[in-house]
């Protein structure tokens, strides 16, 4: 078989499925360091991907490569989500990111969108300033939803875990707050490309725009969430969670293309 | 009447309705996703006709697929009430709470607090660019320059000519799709204001601002070096927008927030966890 960006894409996600069977492991002896490994080789191999499409396009921006570069920031932000720590919301949280990273790559193998060439007016630092924060951005409101996420089931036991959750919810706000400030940074980068590129702060040629708006202003609304009485802690753990990797989903949407087989 | 604006302003100012709104923002654009997806010709002309000849002929013919976009314009003007009366309600109790201190450390807790106040107002900022923008803008559809001719700008004594097109051809091997193709298209330009001359580069990125207006680069030719052989013409987007400014400002006020935000939650805040 040819190496080629789609056959060393199918790699990364093989590791990265290796990487999640592992965390899955039910004890500490079980995991050992093979999450980290199989983490590690399919963050590599994904760089690969990314550089290809790059070095593809260099210096102007590859077409919808955040399908691929998504797992990608989301996999680097996988030791920092959660720490060393080795407590069970730490562990859940790393699982639910991986499990996020897995599917994202299943969706990029199945309905890839690499077919589109780059444009003369992407040549500018700010469309590739515009694309990174954006990944950088959804990457922290991803691990802000596995925060949430990773609350949820405490909520069954309503008194015992409440500290629990509350802590859960401040990380989730914190990397929302965080996710929050890269999309906006991204949003900015992409007004003033649009403005030097077209003359206008919006180009309606492309409907991404509107879920990218979209994503802003749930964030915002969960930014302020906390300054209210009419949420209560569940309530904000539901937006955050359920809401968060619903939004999410649809943002990745435009860099998904027709369902073609993956093998 | 007094207590009827004073129930107004404290429901205009509502943090519940921040968060209405922001999640009737959110459903709305999803909205307008799907309904921009495959009909972006019906918003195209938004940007050379401005709102309101727009609104009168494709947004309202068309509701089915526009309707979200009058939606989002009614939200985001309320959006920006609800953001003007809240963050100037926090800013009164702000500068009340902090009339007592003095000194360089006051004043730097009291500018780091006032950080996401000053976020909010650079939102306010961009809205009101914005709408400036699509309501006042001057569009000049179908300029094409050639060589030696030159373009008249309406309503100033002000020529552009272009002088010479310098397009860059690729002639390496890696993008193999780009061979021969313009890798990067420059016009040199020449502005005359009727009393001196000057001239200025355009690109696709980078344009040109002569009297008032902005000349961004639309399309040109010839694009290749293999093909037919095309005629030298660059076609441009010439516009007066004096929005531009206001969403600039806008924008740096917004990231100046931020930017205090985010020192406030590094320094202070990570001390206080620790």
């Amino acid at each position: 078989m040819a190496i080629t960006t789609h056959s060393l894409f199918l790699l990364a996600g093989a590791l990265y499925g290796l990487a999640l069977l592992t965390a899955l492991a039910p004890d500490r002896r079980g995991r050992g360091p093979w999450a980290g490994m199989f983490l590690a080789s399919g963050l590599a191999v994904n760089l690969a991907v990314v550089a290809w499409r790059y070095h593809q396009a260099w210096p102007m921006l590859p077409m919808h490569l955040g399908a691929v570069a998504l797992p990608f920031c989301l996999g680097l932000l996988v030791p920092f989500a959660a720490g060393k720590a080795e407590t069970y919301m730490a562990l859940t949280v790393r699982r639910i990111l991986l499990a996020q990273i897995v599917l994202l790559v299943g969706a990029a193998l199945c309905f890839p969108k690499d077919f589109y060439l780059p444009f003369l007016k992407s040549r500018t630092l700010l469309a590739h300033g515009f694309l990174w924060f954006g990944l950088a951005g959804k990457g922290c409101f991803a691990v802000s939803a596995a925060w949430a996420l990773a609350a949820l089931p405490l909520f069954r036991h309503a008194i015992d875990n409440r500290q629990a959750a509350v802590a859960a919810m401040h990380r989730c706000q914190r990397w929302a707050a965080l996710g929050f400030a890269l999309w906006t940074l991204s949003m900015f980068a992409g007004e003033l490309w649009s403005y030097l590129g077209w003359g206008t702060p919006v180009v309606w040629e492309d409907p991404a725009l509107t879920l990218t708006m979209a994503a802003w202003f749930f964030y915002a609304g969960l930014l302020h969430l906390h300054l209210t009485r009419l949420w209560s802690l569940k309530s904000r753990v539901l937006y955050a969670s359920l809401g968060g990797l619903v939004l999410l989903s649809l943002t990745c949407v435009p860099d998904f293309g027709p369902f073609r087989a993956p093998f | 009447m007094h207590r009827i604006l004073l129930l107004f302003w404290r429901f205009l100012g509502s943090i519940n309705l921040t968060i209405g709104l922001c999640l009737l923002l959110t459903a709305d654009l999803v909205w307008g996703y799907f309904s921009l997806n495959r009909r972006t010709p019906l918003f195209t002309p938004l940007n050379d006709m401005g709102l309101i000849p727009w609104m009168q002929t494709y947004g309202s013919h068309n509701l089915a697929a526009t309707g979200w976009f009058f939606l989002l314009l009614i939200l985001l003007a309320l959006l920006a009430g609800n953001t003007f009366v809240c963050t100037t309600n926090r800013i009164v109790q702000l500068l009340a709470a902090g009339d007592g201190g003095k000194g360089a450390a006051h004043r730097k807790r009291l500018a780091l607090k006032l950080a996401p106040h000053i976020m909010h107002y650079g939102l306010i900022v961009i809205l009101a660019g914005y709408l400036a923008s699509y309501l006042c803008t001057q569009v000049l559809t179908g300029r094409t320059l050639v060589p030696g001719v030159p373009l008249s700008l309406p309503g100033t004594s002000g020529q552009v000519t272009l002088l010479a097109f310098e397009p860059e051809y690729y002639r390496g091997e890696r993008l193999a799709f780009w061979r021969n193709e313009v890798i990067a298209a420059q016009a040199r330009l020449l502005l005359d204001d009727g009393i001196t001359q000057q001239e200025a580069l355009l690109s696709c990125t980078r344009p040109v601002r002569f009297q008032g207006y902005s000349l961004h680069l639309r399309d040109f030719a010839p694009k290749s070096l293999r093909g037919m052989k095309m005629k030298t013409r660059v076609d441009l987007y010439v516009r007066k927008d004096p929005g531009v400014g206001l969403y600039l400002a806008g924008i740096a006020l917004f990231t100046l927030g931020l930017a205090l935000y985010i020192y406030e939650w590094i320094t202070h805040r990570e001390a206080t966890t620790e």
